[in-house]
């Protein structure tokens, strides 16, 4: 028998939400009986696929395609969402890009790409979405960071700068938002075998293992459990928290 | 151009609707919010609920209040560098804002009052005129 979680029909914002960590949030709250709505940048056929997932799983999804950076697009979107559901119960920032390079080597625009996706989309949504939270006095919204925010490895500059960027606004909303009863934390993924860490899976397997107590890198199934436990009634008494799924990760 | 001075019948048509979003946005009872009422000191308003009174309120009345506006809109004429000095509402602005907030009792408005704490003389008529203000600039 399925544990009662308090997300069936609820409704449920993630961004990001055609690939990698995303997409298995998506399908892991679907499967629980949200009602799931996901930005997706530009990957329509990916988009499609998680669709036909999340439908063969007798789930409810939708997608739209909005960029995070593009804090009008974002407000549009938000505002379809509200309009066909009448509010949004969770909100998670998933949408997340890398461009990973030493410091003297990155171009402004690489800088810059992963700062206003991965911080200025988070603050994007979360300003169109949270308004509506705070009038129905209720939501959770949950963030995801990385590894990266505490253990930045080398090439990682703008992208650990971006998470640690995310973290912190996490306890500065959980403290804007707690009268509102509306939660906000953040799930922090280790290595996770998506295509977005392939590249430094690539690069330095063994290494990256090594640190790993659990020896082996985690599915994104196991970060969209952690989503789903901060979205859900058992977590009614967390907030400005950050929980690692990172199977032990270490720096020595 | 000079704003065309908000009559009270234009208040009186406003405020049963504008009172009851403030009740909704502020958990309160209907029956408290008076037209002089203060949000924050007399309804126990704190920042956070403007903002979702604002919201409410260009739901409900279908009109448009851009953010900052009202603050904006209460300096007036004034730059900011004249209406305040050091965060302190200046003797040209407190003028000004006892013109503007002319439903606020004026001995309310005086010296010190710091501009971030303008909005603690908001009342429940002030957003009365900040709906007619965003219907006229809408018409």
């Amino acid at each position: 028998m399925a544990i009662d979680s308090g997300l069936q029909g609820k409704v449920a914002l993630v961004t990001g939400g055609s690939r990698g960590i995303g997409r298995a949030v998506v399908e892991r709250l679907a499967g629980d009986g949200m009602q799931v709505v996901f930005f997706y940048r530009d990957n329509a056929a990916a988009a499609q696929e998680v669709l036909a997932a999340v439908a063969a799983a007798s789930g409810r999804g939708e997608a739209l395609q909005a960029d995070v950076a593009d804090a009008e697009a974002v407000g549009a979107a938000v505002e379809r969402v509200i309009n066909a559901h009448g509010r949004i119960d969770l909100l998670v920032n998933n949408a997340g890009i890398v461009r990973d390079n030493l410091l003297g080597l990155l171009e402004d625009v690489d800088i810059r790409a992963v700062l206003d996706t991965n911080v200025g989309g988070t603050f994007n949504v979360t300003r169109a979405v949270a308004r509506h939270m705070i009038s129905k006095r209720s939501g959770r919204i949950v963030n995801l960071s990385s590894v990266a925010a505490t253990k930045g490895g080398r090439g990682q500059s703008n992208y650990a700068a971006s998470k640690g960027a995310i973290e912190a606004f996490t306890r500065a909303m959980a403290v804007e938002l707690a009268s509102r009863k509306i939660t906000v934390n953040c799930v922090s993924p280790g290595v996770i075998e998506t295509e977005m860490s392939q590249q430094v899976r690539d690069l330095a397997d063994e290494q990256i293992k090594a640190r790993i107590l659990l020896r082996r890198y985690g599915q994104a199934l196991d970060v969209a459990n952690a989503v789903w436990f901060l979205a859900s009634r058992f977590a009614d008494y967390i907030t400005g928290e950050v929980l690692h799924v990172d199977g032990g990760f270490k720096m020595e | 151009m000079p704003e065309q001075a908000i009559t009270q019948p234009e208040i009186d048509a406003v405020f049963p609707k504008v009172a009851q979003t403030i009740a909704d946005a502020l958990g309160c009872d209907l029956d408290e919010v008076k037209p002089k009422s203060s949000l924050i000191e007399d309804l126990d308003a704190e920042s956070i609920d403007f903002l979702d009174l604002v919201f409410r309120l260009e739901k409900g009345f279908g009109v448009k209040i851009p953010r900052g506006k009202i603050v904006e809109d209460a300096r007036g004429p004034l730059p900011e560098s004249e209406f305040e000095s050091k965060g302190v509402v200046t003797e040209a602005g407190l003028a000004r804002l006892r013109q503007f907030l002319d439903e606020v009792p004026t001995e309310r408005i005086k010296t010190p009052l710091k501009a971030a704490e303008v909005p603690r003389l908001f009342t429940a008529e002030t957003f009365c005129k900040v709906v007619i203000r965003a219907q006229r600039a809408a018409a």
